[in-house]
């Protein structure tokens, strides 16, 4: 009986297979995206468990689990040593991988759709440098001046900060390189550098006003990490990348259209004006609540987004979602490389995706010189 | 119908459109014609909404644009752009479905359907599967073509025409393409829907329109039927170059050869 049952499941799957291809041939990759989705579902999981179980310490899952569902010999079963690195440790530290992986990748796809270039990435054309900035200075001027943020937002205002630094960058942005509807790529990306070199001077200058103490705090922010996770700062990140995610869905009609113009979305019936609003603000905030948790992790907006085109296609309502799981996944991959390839010390994980997506960047410079839109 | 009442556009500080006012009746396909930057391209924009005029107004089908929300003119017309660059690997048929953005039905089968036939209608029906970054230009603007009716697929829906705004849909397409394309537009002003085309070809335009618009410097100069607008006082008032209008014996359509001309 499991024999045959076996049989027909594979069957099953080489029918579903060879449908796919049909579609893929005339043009229709919408059931190719939910496939790839469900599988990147069940990547996503296997990597967050993995991810907890791996590490310098013997702590073991399963007996965290039976301790979790109240097990009688609790106390044997799991000492607090293992609780402690397992709950307050490795736990916080995938939730936060998986937060920002979604946040930079989705952020990613919706500023390539609503610049219609698959180079555009918060990280590439400044808007992180932006967010950097917001942080430093809530970091270095600290309560002498920013006392009354710290007052109305507690734990919130570093994300906060780096969400301001992030959107008036995107704005300005926007404003350099949007003329009538058009956006110039060349432009966008050298504003993007030459933005990015403003925020770095300014950033530059508090460095050199900033005590010891300040300046290993600001010198975490360069490399990008996701060392210092823990529940309270998951509690000030979370809601603010949470909603911005919860947003994007609702812009993939929107996105698809947009990359016809703005002109061509708005003839589809797109109300353009109010949807790039969204885009941008949403964009900054997912950037900004990135970058005050993890600092400047780069690429992953990059690279997520394009692998998963090559895949499914741009369509932005099954992009979006994979991006999110892929670009989640893939920081918690990195994390775990950043904390055992050097182990018991720890690599900043802002240096094992700029190994890995820096050359990656490359080949798609090579790969699809024409296709930029340069 | 579409009523353009003493229209005048700025862009740019500059005014490019002068009190002009025109109609476009359904049944009936109306073309403008004229110099390169008299302001049809700027027209045909004001008429779609994606301009804001500066004084006159725009109605279609009795409602003022200004009235009207995207998605609602979405539904009552259809804009084909110039020309359309797209960088991302968007498949011929996920290009087509764009055009559902604001109609979609809940039924996958008629909406599978309306692109297929869109696809057809503009002589791409193996087309589908292609990447449209890979496809010419004649073929990507027939593919946008393709886009928009099938946002427009019916001339008519709930009792009212439906509007085809087409800027130089036959552009970079060849002779055999330029005739199907043409033959399409026509086709949808017999069942019911109304055509504004700015136009380049002349001759074409003679032989498909019904109405000829001829502007110069943002000022309509003659509109009517072709026989009545195509003439040599028009072309020289228009063009600036002296030229003889002939008629083709049969019909009586006017057509006029560049090798008449003096400059």
């Amino acid at each position: 009986m499991p024999r045959s049952e076996a049989l027909d499941r594979g069957m099953r799957l080489t029918a579903l297979a060879a449908d796919i291809r049909a579609e893929w041939r005339s043009g229709n990759r919408a059931r190719l995206a939910r496939v790839v989705i469900a599988l990147l579902v069940v990547f996503a999981a296997a990597t967050f468990v993995g991810s907890i179980m791996t590490g310098a310490a013997d702590a073991s899952l399963s007996n965290v689990v039976r301790w979790l569902l109240g097990a009688n010999d609790a106390d044997q079963v799991l000492s607090v040593r293992d609780r402690i690195i397992i709950l307050d440790i490795r736990l916080p530290r995938a939730v936060l991988g998986m937060l920002v992986g979604a946040s930079l990748a989705v952020s990613g796809v919706v500023m390539q759709g609503l610049f219609r270039n698959p180079l555009a990435d918060p990280g590439l054309v400044g808007v992180s440098s932006g967010a950097s900035l917001g942080a430093v200075l809530l970091i270095v001027l600290g309560s002498a001046v920013f006392g009354p943020l710290f007052a109305l937002f507690g734990f919130y205002a570093l994300p906060v900060a780096a969400f301001i630094g992030g959107l008036i960058t995107t704005l300005l942005l926007y404003r350099i390189a949007t003329r009538g509807g058009q956006t110039s790529v060349a432009t966008l990306l050298l504003a993007g550098i030459a933005l990015g070199a403003l925020t770095g001077a300014f950033t530059g200058v508090l460095i050199f006003m900033a005590d010891d103490k300040q300046l290993r705090d600001v010198t975490f922010w360069g490399l990008g990490s996701l060392a210092g996770a823990n529940w309270t700062k998951i509690a000030a990140a979370a809601p603010i990348i949470l909603l911005s995610l919860a947003v994007t869905p609702f812009l993939s009609r929107g996105l698809n259209a947009i990359t016809l113009g703005e002109a061509a979305a708005f003839h589809m019936g797109i109300p353009v004006q109010r949807m790039k609003n969204i885009a941008i603000v949403s964009v900054a905030a997912a950037t900004g609540a990135s970058v005050a948790v993890s600092g400047g992790i780069g690429f992953v907006g990059i690279v997520v987004p394009h692998l998963l085109r090559l895949v499914i296609g741009p369509d932005h309502r099954y992009l979006v979602p994979a991006s999110a799981l892929l670009g989640g996944t893939l920081l918690i991959l990195a994390d775990m490389i950043a904390r055992t390839i050097a182990s018991p010390a720890e690599l900043p994980i802002g240096i094992v995706t700029a190994f890995i997506g820096a050359p990656f960047f490359l080949w798609i410079l090579l790969r699809g010189r024409t296709n930029m839109g340069l | 119908m579409i009523k353009v009442s003493n229209l005048s556009v700025r862009l740019g500080g500059r005014q490019v459109i002068h009190g002009i006012s025109l109609e476009a009746a359904p049944g009936a396909l109306t073309a403008i014609v004229g110099p390169n930057g008299c302001g049809k391209t700027t027209t045909l924009k004001a008429i779609s909404g994606e301009l804001t005029p500066e004084g006159g107004s725009v109605s279609i089908n009795g409602r003022n644009l200004m009235g009207l929300k995207p998605w609602e003119l979405a539904l009552k017309r259809g804009v084909l752009p110039q020309s359309t660059v797209i960088s991302f690997p968007f498949t011929v048929r996920e290009v087509v479905r764009l055009g559902l953005t604001a109609g979609a039905t809940s039924d996958a089968k008629a909406d599978d359907r309306v692109a297929a036939d869109a696809l057809e209608a503009v002589d791409l029906g193996g087309f589908a599967g292609r990447f449209y970054q890979e496809l010419s230009g004649g073929e990507q603007q027939r593919v946008q073509l393709a886009r928009v009716l099938c946002q427009i697929s019916d001339p008519v829906a709930d009792g009212e025409p439906r509007y085809l705004l087409l800027d130089e849909p036959v552009s970079s397409l060849d002779i055999r393409h330029q005739l199907t394309i043409m033959q399409l537009a026509r086709r949808f002003c017999e069942r019911g829907g109304g055509v504004i085309a700015v136009m380049h070809d002349l001759n074409l335009t003679a032989m498909f329109a019904d109405r000829m618009i001829m502007m110069k410097a943002g000022k309509i100069r003659a509109s009517g039927a072709p026989r009545d607008v195509l003439t040599d006082e028009t072309m020289e008032a228009v063009f600036g170059c002296r030229m003889q209008v002939s008629a083709m014996p049969a019909a009586g359509v006017p057509f006029v050869l560049p090798q008449t001309a003096t400059l």
